[in-house]
């Protein structure tokens, strides 16, 4: 087996949480990637939403290098604006929501809007939510890619851009407003988490060969759901590595990038 | 019947915040509703030059409605000009946008007494692939301008309300985020299902600016490639300065009225100007120039992390100042990129006849 990064770890392991027959509403970067990547493989009846308005393009442009780029509206099956595409996720047809964010919380809650707490002088300010709160609220599921450090996995996050199942209590969406039925995965390049049915709280599923359980309950700032049956991730084929190196980030816009300290 | 029941009682994040004093940060819908009656709705030729649009309605404490999504479609023409014109203590207000508000907050750095920004309504102010936008980061951490968020949905949602004409409309996110504590929406109950649902108040711009496929001398506009949010922001705006990248005849126009978008009562002003957008991208003709956006990004992020202005002010100088049309902003970037540009669309399908 090759070696592989950590963003086509993440990239793969996105790809194989995606079921067939799904519409995926993907970020930009990595989601799009791994939805790539699923419709090469495992599942050919996958379909993208785009939120600047195009749904089920075909990407014989190349990948989008964002979310509104042009590319992503070639030979779309429907294409409107913002507002369809966020229309049709509350009417009901978006089943996974794809995003990403600054700090996660044990209840899948994410902040991408700023870091310190002051929200009118902001330690540091993000740009804020862009379509991920409309995506977590109402998309069927959400799906959020993060990388696993301590100072991102927190107790409390400094704000709630994107909702999870809030304060854990079993009716805080409904009382929200929202729609969808919340986190289901968080996707890091060493561990896959779900979410207790029972608690809400983030459950550990799948470790990366080699790590440890605690290793992982290590870069957490809050206690994990430790199940006794934590499995291994799988890793990319060499032709898992093929698709997404030469064929779906053919220029490493995103796979190839340096992770910034 | 106002019910804050979700996120305000359970706390879950460590958030501090003002609480702000609800208003509209631009027209109310009584007002916006008065100034469309009292328009001509005659058919009349609105071509004028992007000076005579922006001297006509661009002013000192307007909100500004920004169209076009991140890095396409996006107005720098028309910024271009109001950055030459000034305006001071502006109101922003758009879904999702990258060097539109950066070129504005890069000039209020600049000259505040020329150009200045007050607040931003918004959902996400960035480059995406290219990085985040230095400008707002400053200016956001430095208490200097006061943030309102939405979500892309919520804000192109309340642009649609007020293209509606209606003071309202109720969205199934933002409740139990910390956005429904810090923006201007507001959770009920809803008096049918008995259930909570979350309410934002409509957007009207004073002016809203946006860029367009083709439109012809009256206004009436076709988008190819996503619409994004600029159908809304052209009928909520009072007044609307588009720019197109080309003016075609109304016969062509009436020949398949379907693909009008936008429609010929709710814009004021039209100007033919191709690359209008650029150095973001315009489906049909050409692609995003990341080359120049990251140059400009740079000479942002320089400033932010250094105080240093001077690289900011050159291409202010070259790119802006020294310029008396966008043409010769063009003329300064030059056909090989243009033309580079226009082979990296790819020729998407586009319908001008």
């Amino acid at each position: 087996m090759s070696e592989y990064t950590p963003f086509e770890m993440i990239a793969y392991t996105g790809s194989r949480v995606l079921e067939d027959e799904r519409i995926v509403f993907v970020g930009t970067g990595l989601p799009i990637i791994a939805a790539m990547h699923a419709q090469l493989t495992h599942a050919p009846n996958l379909y993208m939403i785009y939120e600047a308005g195009s749904l089920a393009p075909i990407l014989e442009m190349g990948m989008p290098l964002s979310v509104g780029d042009t590319r992503a509206a070639r030979k779309a099956c429907y294409l409107k604006g913002l507002c369809g595409a966020f229309e049709l996720t509350q009417r009901g047809c978006a089943d996974y929501a794809f995003i990403g964010g600054a700090q996660v919380d044990m209840y899948g809650n994410i902040c991408s809007t700023i870091e310190g707490n002051n929200y009118d002088k902001p330690g540091i300010r993000f740009p804020g939510s862009g379509g991920a709160g409309a995506m977590a609220a109402n998309c069927e599921k959400t799906i959020a890619i993060m990388a696993l450090e301590k100072r991102r996995f927190v107790k409390k996050l400094d704000f709630v851009t994107s909702i999870g199942f809030g304060d854990g209590s079993p009716d805080y969406r409904e009382k929200a407003g929202v729609l969808g039925s919340g986190p289901y995965r968080v996707i890091t390049n060493q561990a896959l988490f779900g979410f207790d049915e029972e608690t809400r709280r983030m459950t550990l599923l799948e470790v990366k060969p080699g790590r440890t359980p605690q290793e992982i309950q290590d870069l957490v700032d809050f206690e994990l759901i430790i199940p006794p049956d934590v499995k291994e991730m799988a890793e990319p084929t060499d032709e898992d590595l093929r698709l997404l190196r030469d064929v779906i980030d053919a220029e490493g816009y995103f796979l190839k990038r340096v992770i910034k300290k | 019947m106002i019910n804050n029941v979700s996120s305000k009682i359970k706390n879950i994040s460590t958030l501090q915040y003002k609480e702000k004093k609800f208003e509209y940060w631009g027209p109310t819908p009584d007002e916006a509703r008065k100034s469309m009656v009292e328009k001509s709705h005659a058919l009349k030729d609105k071509r004028v030059t992007l000076k005579e649009a922006v001297a006509a309605h661009v002013k000192d404490g307007i909100n500004l409605g920004i169209g076009g999504f991140v890095n396409t479609r996006v107005p720098v023409a028309i910024i271009h000009e109001i950055i030459r014109h000034g305006a001071r203590d502006l109101t922003l207000s758009f879904q999702s946008n990258s060097i539109c508000p950066e070129l504005l907050a890069g000039a209020m750095i600049l000259d505040p007494d020329r150009v200045s920004i007050r607040r931003v309504e918004l959902a996400w102010w960035g480059y995406e692939i290219i990085g985040i936008a230095p400008l707002v980061r400053y200016l956001s951490t430095n208490g200097i301008i006061e943030m309102d968020d939405y979500t892309n949905y919520g804000m192109s949602v309340r642009f649609k309300a007020a293209s509606m004409g209606i003071p309202f409309i109720p969205v199934r996110d933002h409740g139990g985020s910390d956005m429904e504590l810090v923006n201007r929406g507001k959770m009920i109950e809803c008096p049918f299902t008995g259930k909570n649902v979350y309410l934002l108040p409509a957007c009207h711009p004073d002016v809203g600016i946006v860029h367009t496929t083709a439109a012809d001398m009256y206004g009436n506009a076709r988008i190819f490639g996503a619409y994004c949010t600029c159908p809304e922001i052209a009928m909520a705006s009072t007044t609307t300065i588009m720019t197109a990248e080309k003016v075609i005849s109304t016969d062509n126009i009436r020949s398949y009225p379907n693909l009008t978008e936008i429609p010929y009562p709710v814009v004021d002003t039209v100007t033919e100007q191709p690359y209008g957008s650029y150095p973001g991208a315009s489906y049909g003709y050409y692609w995003f120039d990341m080359d120049h956006m990251k140059m400009f990004r740079s000479l942002c992020d320089d400033f932010r992390k250094t105080g240093n202005k001077e690289g900011l002010k050159k291409y202010y100088d070259e790119y802006i100042f020294s310029c008396d049309t966008y043409d010769d902003f063009l003329e300064k970037v030059g056909y090989k990129t243009l033309k580079k540009l226009k082979d990296m669309d790819g020729g998407q399908a586009i319908i001008l006849t």
